[in-house]
């Protein structure tokens, strides 16, 4: 059973708190297109500390 | 490691992974990033195999983001949590006996002087709270007596967290830990007033809860040392996994810490302070 942080892109307002915030590099990438952020799900060890972060509630831990 | 070392040539470059053609790439190398920057380059410390929602490997990604030069960076380690994520960073990397990584860190300096007698070479012993604190408290005091140019920087989770989590010097007072059911009954070593008073030349102690701050003090102190004399970083990377909290609230435990034991502090010398105002005038 693995868990993985998701996004909800509507929310998201690219504030990168949730980049420094995690303790495994280049999971969260900041993608300058759309001003939002993307989660590399199959690397990510769903500990949550973004989630704990994130100002907008924009991101939460769920099963893959 | 300069950029030149790391390129591969082209015939070479087809056969080697996507991850090292991104850090050739869009790696961190010469081009001035910081912790502000993070997310959009391929960072220096890979894939690692610390728990999950480590404090330690959050404060080494933090560190290797905030190195002003990572081309010209030399870190020392030692064994620990800390050299799990450390010995897979694309810098230059020597790991050392348990406890001896500022004496390593002293000779590295001196021999990097005399090689590259132009060219500024940031020495930095990144190690844990035990190889600082317990094992090799004699090796970090000596090096500062002798104010060795280099950056001493300690991720203190206050406990031994890969052998099962025995106290270390600089777990709290009555801490309960796997393996110290009684708690521990003596006070945390005083590791930053030594620092203090025996020659560094700034200081600092953050926590992992404000990676900005966190950068900015790597970010001096590692400009300081190259200039003045030794430096001193203590950042606060609470244990998920030996102080049985969830692994989500590592962040609100090093808050927590920050109104209390973990205050912000900083000190630095009157030659280190005009050394980091020319620098932001820079």
């Amino acid at each position: 059973m693995y868990y993985a942080a998701k996004l909800t892109e509507e929310k998201c307002t690219g504030c990168k708190i949730c980049i420094m915030s995690c303790p495994d590099p280049n999971v969260i990438a900041f993608v300058c297109a759309s001003k939002k952020v993307k989660i590399d799900e199959g690397r990510c060890k769903g500990c949550g500390l973004c989630v704990s972060v994130c100002p907008k509630d924009a991101l939460n831990v769920s099963q893959l | 490691m300069s950029k030149r070392i790391i390129t591969p040539t082209p015939a070479l470059a087809e056969y080697l992974p996507q991850q090292y053609k991104d850090l050739v790439e869009n790696g961190p190398h010469g081009r001035g990033l910081g912790v502000r920057d993070l997310g959009s380059f391929k960072e220096i410390v890979e894939e690692h195999p610390h728990c999950a929602g480590c404090g330690v490997s959050l404060g080494v990604r933090l560190v290797a983001a905030a190195l002003p030069a990572p081309e010209d960076t030399l870190i020392v380690g030692t064994p620990g949590c800390s050299f799990f994520a450390l010995s897979q960073t694309a810098v230059n990397y020597s790991n050392t006996a348990f406890g001896n990584q500022n004496a390593v860190a002293s000779g590295l300096k001196r021999m990097l002087q005399i090689r590259y007698p132009d060219r500024p070479k940031d020495v930095v012993v990144l190690v844990g709270d035990g190889g600082i604190a317990d094992i090799g408290l004699d090796m970090t005091l000596h090096s500062w007596f002798r104010r060795e140019k280099i950056t001493t920087i300690m991720v203190d989770n206050e406990v031994y967290g890969n052998t099962g989590g025995q106290e270390s010097g600089m777990s709290a007072e009555g801490k309960v830990l796997p393996m110290a059911p009684r708690g521990k009954n003596f006070p945390k070593i005083p590791v930053f007033d030594l620092a203090k008073s025996s020659g560094c030349v700034y200081g600092a102690r953050v926590t992992v809860a404000n990676p900005v701050r966190l950068g900015q003090v790597v970010e001096k102190a590692i400009l300081v040392a190259r200039e003045v004399g030794p430096t001193y970083v203590q950042i606060y990377t609470p244990c998920p996994t030996n102080m049985r909290f969830s692994p989500a609230e590592t962040i609100d435990v090093a808050r927590a810490a920050q109104k209390g034991t973990y205050a912000f502090e900083e000190f630095m010398s009157e030659e280190a302070e005009a050394l980091i105002a020319k620098s932001r005038r820079e």
